[in-house]
């Protein structure tokens, strides 16, 4: 597996089974955690098996609302959306008798929750662009630099201009191998870009401690080693509405996870590599211990002949 | 193997096997007591002259030998910041099962990246001219295990991020 | 060729040290541990007869006196034993020698006449150890000086006075062991006439430097030749004044014996005895004792086969670990077998890799001989 999935598969996996008629409804409780922090919980209201209660709770909940969050949630969720339980940031309903759409439509939009949630700011950049583009004398000042703090320590920047959106991601690499293999991977990230058949991909930049231009005014930024900044490009081309728009919000949402994902495998590839380099020193070093060679003399009848 | 890696790795298969003539030696210093003469450094006649083999600035042999125990220390070509940080990991690794390597020092010697300890108990126990051989692949096949794990760090990059940029076609 | 080496293979770990009876039908050996066994000879193999645990160190070395039938053991735990047989109860009954020395004993020898022996140690001297009859024990007297190291071997001049000493400060020494109302007084020789207990006759380096590993006086007694860590073989005649000291092709030796005044055989870390002619008083390396041919193979089972893929990760496995020579360790202790001192005819060997060989020098001679032409 070498790309990462946007949706929750536990989600998935869950509502299939419970929106299956053929299930008999029963008690539901369960805690899901996700990328970046997030966490679910899945439960029946009390006494209610047919009633699915799904929260959320995300650490910049309140930052993805300020940037436009509760529209795209009515938008995606609305005859689910409820008051949220006591704990979380977002609660959605399901009356398992009535569900209210093509199951495996609901399905697959409320396992893609957290990733909506996210896609508001972009959403926001996208469209202050294209207004901006419209324009003839458009004023730099009214462009918006969104921080949402989605981890401990790392943030994203959004930020729309006339011609572009910009996203950066801020990342902490907390070991040092973590952080040379990060190098080395971004590197990569940055090469090839600039190779033929991906010229149409949006232009990457990665700086290592220094954070760029656009952001570098912003208070609380964090100066160490173990920092990386990544800047994303992104040009009208990748954000026409409609599919192409969703899959770009989904991709560039999933980058920082795709990577670390990446350094770990990296990682745990090396180790298994000297794992198997070690075992083989071993034989070697084995090779100069003496053999005793007690050679096991046969009888006729091929039972084994002892001295005695 | 490359011209300059056959005549560094034969001038530390000869040091070694003139360096593994080891007897036992018991303390002169401390009663009843036998330790490796080649760390205790408590009498200076049982120490001979340490010796350095360099193949470059960065790789480096230092063996330093007694009467009955010698030391010998690598240092591993390390030309990047990966390298660096591999042979780093790869050396600990080993390090954390010196217990079954019998001869591996838990630490290396300042400047070193590992160390081998190897007393006349070893050379009684094992063959000389296969504990050389030991070093002397060993040697071998550091460098080349790091710079393929080098390697497959690149290629995989590589291919993760072309796979993640090509999405956007 | 006659005679072949024998080879006796103990299997029970290094040998430390080893030293035959009179008549060869019973040998005591060291496993590098702090028991001394000894064997006796049945037919092709040698059976435990008696074990002697008294040390509670590694012994370092054995010696049995040909006449007097007595074996003195000294070991790292600082004491030497002397044994010898209750001929009632037929056991091997032990006597502590008084060496008064703080360090580990490293070697020990009778002297020709087994009237006294002598022990180097770690405590930078050796104990010239003699019986005392009033008290009935025996006692140690050191020499001291000017010895800096730890003694590595001795060796008794046949005049059973004077004593060689090899030690780890890099120098050979030849001291007078004389002890009075034990020695009569020694008749002139070309080591001195006056020579009251520890006098120092001759010191000797091997010019480059390096630990005297093993010292002998010839049959004569009138040379001496040590080998050194410097992978030397030094002989020396006081008479003349000629130190002579010879680059081996090899690594150090770690014993030396004369076979006569012109033959002695060394052997060391090469794992082989090595032998050295002179011409005169010029010494020259002659040969290998060891044609170090290759070994046939044994048969292996598919078992040992799959052992060894797992363990070594090598499918055939003796072909290239094993040595081609018949030791396959080093060899620390070489003594005479067979003959007289001026003519020794079988030696044996010991060694690290627990093998103890005989070898003929007829054999050799011969060999040798055939090698030249």
């Amino acid at each position: 597996m070498i790309l990462l999935d946007y949706h929750n598969r536990i989600i998935e996996d869950t509502l299939k089974a419970r929106f299956n008629p053929e299930n008999k409804p029963k008690l539901v409780d369960m805690s899901i955690v996700d990328f970046d922090g997030v966490s679910y919980h899945i439960s029946t209201l009390e006494n209610q098996e047919t009633k699915l209660l799904l929260s959320i709770r995300w650490k910049c909940w309140p930052e993805l609302i300020q940037y436009g969050a509760e529209s795209v949630l009515k938008r995606e969720y609305s005859q689910w959306i409820t008051q949220p339980e006591v704990g979380y940031d977002f609660s959605l309903l399901f009356d398992l008798e009535n569900i209210g759409a093509d199951p495996e439509d609901v399905i697959r939009k409320v396992s893609l929750l957290k990733r909506n949630a996210m896609a508001a700011p972009f959403e926001r950049a996208f469209d202050a662009q294209a207004l901006a583009e419209k324009e003839e004398q458009w004023d730099p000042t009214t462009s918006q630099l969104m921080t949402i703090h989605y981890r401990e320590g790392e943030s994203i920047f959004i930020q729309n201009q006339q011609d572009r959106v910009t996203v950066i991601f801020s990342t902490l690499f907390k070991e040092e191998t973590d952080r040379i293999f990060g190098k080395v991977f971004l590197q990569e990230f940055v090469d090839a870009r600039r190779k033929p058949h991906l010229q149409h991909a949006p232009q990457v930049i990665y700086s290592h401690r220094e954070p760029p231009l656009e952001i570098r005014h912003l208070p609380g930024l964090e100066d160490s080693e173990s920092m990386g900044y990544i800047t994303f490009v992104l040009f009208p081309r990748h954000f026409v509405s409609g599919q192409v728009r969703e899959e770009t919000i989904s991709r560039i949402q999933i980058f920082r996870d795709y990577l670390h994902y990446h350094i770990k495998c990296s990682k745990a590839y090396m180790h298994s590599r000297m794992r198997a380099r070690v075992s083989d020193f071993l034989k070697v070093l084995n090779r100069a211990k003496p053999e005793h060679h007690a050679v096991e003399k046969k009888l006729a009848s091929g039972r084994a002949f002892r001295r005695t | 193997m490359s011209n300059t890696l056959r005549p560094y790795l034969n001038a530390v298969r000869q040091t070694l096997t003139a360096a593994m003539c080891l007897e036992n030696f018991s303390s002169q210093v401390a009663e009843r007591h036998n330790k490796p003469e080649v760390e205790a450094r408590a009498s200076k006649e049982v120490l001979l002259n340490p010796l350095v083999i360099s193949r470059n600035d960065k790789e480096k042999v230092l063996i330093e030998t007694s009467v009955n125990s010698l030391r010998v220390s690598i240092a591993i070509k390390q030309a990047d910041e990966i390298e660096r940080i591999l042979a780093h990991k790869f050396t600990r690794f080993l390090m954390q099962r010196a217990e079954s390597f019998v001869i591996l020092r838990r630490k290396p010697i300042e400047g070193y990246d590992i160390s081998f300890l190897i007393t006349n108990a070893h050379t009684e126990q094992m063959y000389k001219h296969k504990l050389v051989d030991f070093i002397i692949q060993f040697m071998e096949e550091v460098d080349k295990e790091i710079s393929e794990m080098k390697l497959s760090l690149n290629a995989r990059a590589r291919i993760v991020s072309e796979s993640y940029l090509s999405q956007f076609n | 060729m006659s005679e072949l080496p024998v080879i006796n293979e103990f299997g029970q770990g290094p040998i430390t040290c080893h030293a035959f009876n009179k008549d060869r039908t019973e040998l005591a050996v060291c496993f590098n541990t702090n028991v001394v066994h000894i064997f006796r000879k049945n037919g092709n193999s040698w059976d435990v007869q008696w074990t002697l645990v008294e040390h509670d160190k590694p012994v370092t070395s054995i010696d049995w006196a040909a006449n007097s039938n007595r074996i003195v053991t000294c070991s790292q735990d600082r004491n030497a034993y002397v044994w010898t047989l209750d001929p009632q109860i037929q056991q091997w009954k032990p006597t502590l020698v008084l060496l008064r020395i703080n360090r580990a004993a490293t070697f020990v020898r009778w002297s020709p006449e087994e009237d006294k022996f002598a022990v180097a140690s770690g405590a930078r001297c050796i104990s010239i150890c003699y019986f005392e009859e009033d008290n009935d024990w025996w006692v140690g007297k050191h020499i001291k000086k000017p010895i800096r190291s730890t003694v590595l071997s001795l060796d008794w001049h046949p005049n059973n006075v004077l004593l060689a000493a090899g030690s780890a400060d890099m120098k050979a020494r030849v001291f007078s062991a004389f002890i009075k109302g034990v020695d009569k007084k020694p008749a002139p020789s070309p080591w001195g006439e006056k020579l009251p207990f520890g006098t120092l006759c001759g010191e000797f380096s091997n010019g480059t430097g390096g630990w005297i590993h093993s010292v002998g006086f010839s049959p004569d007694g009138d040379a001496l030749a040590f080998t050194g860590h410097d992978s030397t073989l030094t002989v020396v005649y006081p008479g003349t004044g000629s130190i002579q000291s010879i680059r081996a092709p090899s690594l150090p030796y770690l014993s030396l014996l004369w076979l006569n005044s012109t033959q002695l055989v060394a052997g060391g870390h090469d794992c082989a005895p090595h032998l050295f002619e002179a011409n005169g008083q010029q010494w020259a390396f002659a040969a290998s004792l060891d044609q170090a041919t290759k070994k046939v193979e044994v048969g292996q089972s598919a078992r040992d086969t799959f052992r060894r893929m797992d363990s070594r990760g090598q499918s055939s496995g003796s072909n290239d670990t094993e040595l081609a020579t018949q030791h396959q360790n080093t060899i620390n202790s070489i003594r005479a077998y067979e003959g007289t001192r001026d003519n020794v005819s079988k030696f044996s060997s010991s060694s690290i890799d627990g093998r103890l060989i005989i070898w003929s020098t007829a054999n050799i001679t011969k060999g040798i001989a055939n090698l030249r032409i």
